[in-house]
């Protein structure tokens, strides 16, 4: 149980599961939850390899946190565009957004 | 640092250089809301100036030249130094213009009494001021250029004084840009000397072993580029019409530009590398025929006018002709002690003029006549002085320096240089007296009444008006007529103080001074004479036409007083050549090429931008989808 392969498969259901969220979902804040799971799937992966393979130096586990870093900061920039948005269109719905095209 | 307070002499040109510069800043930073403040700052710098250049002369009159110089920059195997440089020449200009830049600014006390620039006339003198004393000691050409160019901008600060005024911007812009074109030779003169010569440096220059090593065609290409530097700047032949414009300044600023500082500069300049400029034949000639054209061209122009400046703007367009003439027929001497001795007078005839026209508030001299100028005893003898000191009669120190010239033009093989010359005496003469005429003896009597009543009212209580105002006017005057009639006698001093160093740089230089003779004295003394005479025939003696002999020429008369018609040349000439050929097109240029692209570049981004955008659906979540289906073709591509 305890093996690499169980991890990869979590990480994989996880990433399918981000991947359907961002494609499926039109709320814009489903979507952006979604791309913190399609995140964690890769921080998942980067730790799983770590721990099995190269176990020594932890730039696995350095690498997960440098992510998380990154999500924090994605997360407030798409927050921010999403209030953007949502003023200038009373709406949080992707399709919405469309009109953007000009 | 240490060096500058042990060494005196250095202390004293340091501050006396550049004093003038910290008051303008003061004054413009400051003191601009106080004047009497800021003219205090202003006076008392320049008397600073003028102390330690007076210092500077009595120390090292007898010294050989000084030089103080560090490296400024260096390029390849050229290395411009940046420093002072001391010799007798640059020593008497420094006493010149710290003495009558001081004198100026002690009357500008009165003259500008009241006036709502006052600060910022004090702040653009001491602007002029430092930029002149630093260009007199300055030790290399390049140095030069740059305080000749803050002359020229100080010039156009002063000349567009009073800007509120149409014709006074218009004045100071059109010294401003004359001036350039002259300097654009200048500057390129330099670049020449720079490839061809290697050096700047102002004694390298004048070593008379540097020069001869140089090709002769590169040396005459060089001295007649700078040459152009001297006709702009002190207003030669082909240039010489925006000084009268330049009359547009306040009095007190037309008497600084025309004697010890804008115009002198260009002298000064020629007489400052003149060993160089005697290396070159060519050049020199072309320099006699241009100081000739441009003395008998302005003298005509004086003999006509009515304006009490425009007369004495002339005459100083002629002197620096003269000066011209005598430094290109090799008198460095004689057009070094002309430049002496006209400083002193023609400060002296403009300050004069200045008092009249502070009190009469005309520049007509026949309206000044009329409304009784002569009543105004200490200016109207004191510009009396000038005029004699002007036309060269004896013991005033024009007649000195005036025989120096024509006995170097007598030298000359070709004597019609020295008929030209004496044609000039006789119209400086002439037009000179023409003024103290109509000054003393106006056409009707003087209005005795009428202005008496006006005089109360304004500002004319002539008898009684002595105050502060008029003193501080006719003490730098009454003391500028004592320099006049002195400045003579101290001839073979200066003499001796000048030659005695050039003549071991360069033993051609003043072969030609000792020619001349009794009959010359007398030629030039009668030259003068009969162009007084003249004038006292025409305007002086009693039921005299007072109209002039070229009034029974009028075709002679409008050439003349339209300035030979070289500013409606030069206008012409701008407006079909710079402005209908070179201007239009750089114009179009600009319309067509440079905008037309930009344009062109926006349309077709623009364009391409529209075209483009069809393909885009604009949902996101579709590019998204793309992109999975496009990773996943590349993994399965990959894992198969």
């Amino acid at each position: 149980m305890n093996s690499l392969s169980t991890y990869l498969i979590i990480s994989a259901l996880l990433f399918s599961m981000g991947l359907m969220g961002i494609l499926q979902r039109r709320n814009l804040i489903g979507m952006l939850i979604s791309v913190e799971l399609l995140l964690n799937a890769a921080n998942l992966n980067f730790m799983a390899f770590n721990r099995f393979l190269a176990p020594d130096p932890v730039i696995g586990q350095i690498i997960a946190l440098f992510v998380m870093g990154l999500a924090a900061a994605e997360a407030a920039i798409g927050l921010s565009i999403i209030l953007a948005l949502y003023r200038k269109m009373h709406s949080i719905n992707i399709e919405r957004a469309q009109r953007l095209k000009g | 640092m240490g060096a500058l307070f042990h060494d005196p002499i250095l202390l004293a040109i340091v501050l006396g250089t550049n004093l003038p510069f910290l008051s303008m800043a003061v004054i413009l930073l400051f003191t601009r809301s106080n004047p009497k403040l800021s003219s205090q700052i202003s006076v008392g710098a320049i008397l600073v100036s003028a102390v330690s250049a007076i210092y500077l002369l009595a120390k090292l009159h007898c010294a050989s030249p000084l030089q103080y110089q560090t490296l400024w920059f260096s390029s390849d195997k050229l290395l411009i130094a940046f420093g002072y440089y001391l010799d007798p020449l640059s020593l008497l200009m420094l006493t010149i213009v710290g003495v009558i830049a001081c004198l100026v600014q002690i009357y500008s006390l009165g003259y500008m009494a009241g006036d709502p620039g006052y600060s910022r006339y004090y702040a653009f003198q001491s602007l002029f001021a430092w930029a002149m004393l630093n260009m007199v000691i300055a030790g290399s050409m390049l140095q030069l250029f740059i305080y000749w160019e803050m002359v020229g901008l100080a010039s156009y600060f002063l000349i567009g004084f009073y800007y509120e005024k149409w014709s006074a911007s218009q004045a100071g812009k059109k010294a401003f840009v004359m001036n350039r074109v002259g300097d654009v030779g200048f500057f390129l003169g330099l670049i020449w000397l720079v490839i061809g010569f290697g050096n700047l440096g102002i004694p390298e220059l004048n070593h008379a072993a540097a020069t001869q090593g140089l090709p002769q065609h590169v040396l005459t290409v060089a001295a007649l580029l700078i040459f152009c530097g001297v006709i702009g700047k002190s207003a030669q032949f082909p240039l010489l019409t925006w000084l009268p414009d330049a009359m547009e300044g306040p009095t007190p600023v037309s008497a600084l530009l025309h004697s010890a500082t804008m115009v002198a500069a260009g002298v000064y300049m020629f007489s400052r590398i003149f060993p160089f400029f005697s290396a070159s034949p060519d050049a020199m000639a072309v320099a006699l025929a241009i100081g000739t054209i441009t003395m008998l061209l302005s003298g005509t122009m004086a003999m006509v006018t009515y304006d009490l400046k425009q007369v004495w703007a002339y005459s100083t367009v002629s002197q620096l002709g003269m000066m011209v003439m005598a430094l290109a027929a090799g008198g460095y001497f004689a057009g070094v002690f002309h430049l002496t001795t006209h400083a002193g007078f023609k400060a002296l005839l403009f300050l004069c003029s200045g008092i009249f026209i502070h009190e009469f508030h005309t520049n007509d001299m026949r309206i000044i006549g009329k409304k009784g100028g002569r009543r105004l005893k200490i200016p109207m003898a004191c510009i009396a002085v000038g005029a004699l000191a002007l036309s060269g009669v004896f013991p005033f120190s024009g007649f000195f320096s005036k025989e120096a010239i024509l006995g170097v033009l007598a030298a000359q093989p070709n004597k019609i240089w020295l008929a030209a010359a004496l044609l000039g005496a006789v119209m400086t003469a002439y037009y000179s007296f023409r003024l103290i005429f109509h000054l003393l003896f106006p056409k009707d009597g003087i209005e005795e009444k009428q202005h008496e009543e006006h005089g109360h009212s304004s500002h004319g209580h002539e008898e009684d008006h002595h105050g502060y105002i008029f003193w501080a006017m006719a003490i730098p005057v009454m003391i500028l007529a004592g320099v006049s009639l002195v400045l003579g006698f101290v001839e073979h001093p200066i003499e001796h103080f000048l030659i005695g160093h050039i003549v071991e740089a360069h033993p051609v230089a003043h072969g030609a001074e000792h020619g001349g003779g009794e009959w010359l004295m007398i030629m030039g003394v009668s030259a003068g004479l009969l162009g007084i005479a003249v004038a006292w025939f025409e305007f002086g003696r009693k039921g005299a036409s007072r109209k002039g002999f070229l009034s029974y020429f009028p075709a002679v008369w409008k050439l003349f007083d339209r300035r030979w018609f070289l500013d409606i040349f030069y206008r012409k000439s701008l407006d079909t050549f710079v402005y209908g050929g070179l201007t239009s097109l750089f114009t179009k240029n600009d319309r067509r090429v440079i905008d037309g692209g930009i344009d062109g570049i926006c349309f077709f981004t623009e364009g391409s931008g529209r075209l483009f955008s069809f393909l885009q659906s604009g949902m996101l979540q579709y590019n998204l989808l793309m992109m999975v289906l496009a990773a996943g073709v590349a993994v399965l591509y990959l894992l198969f």
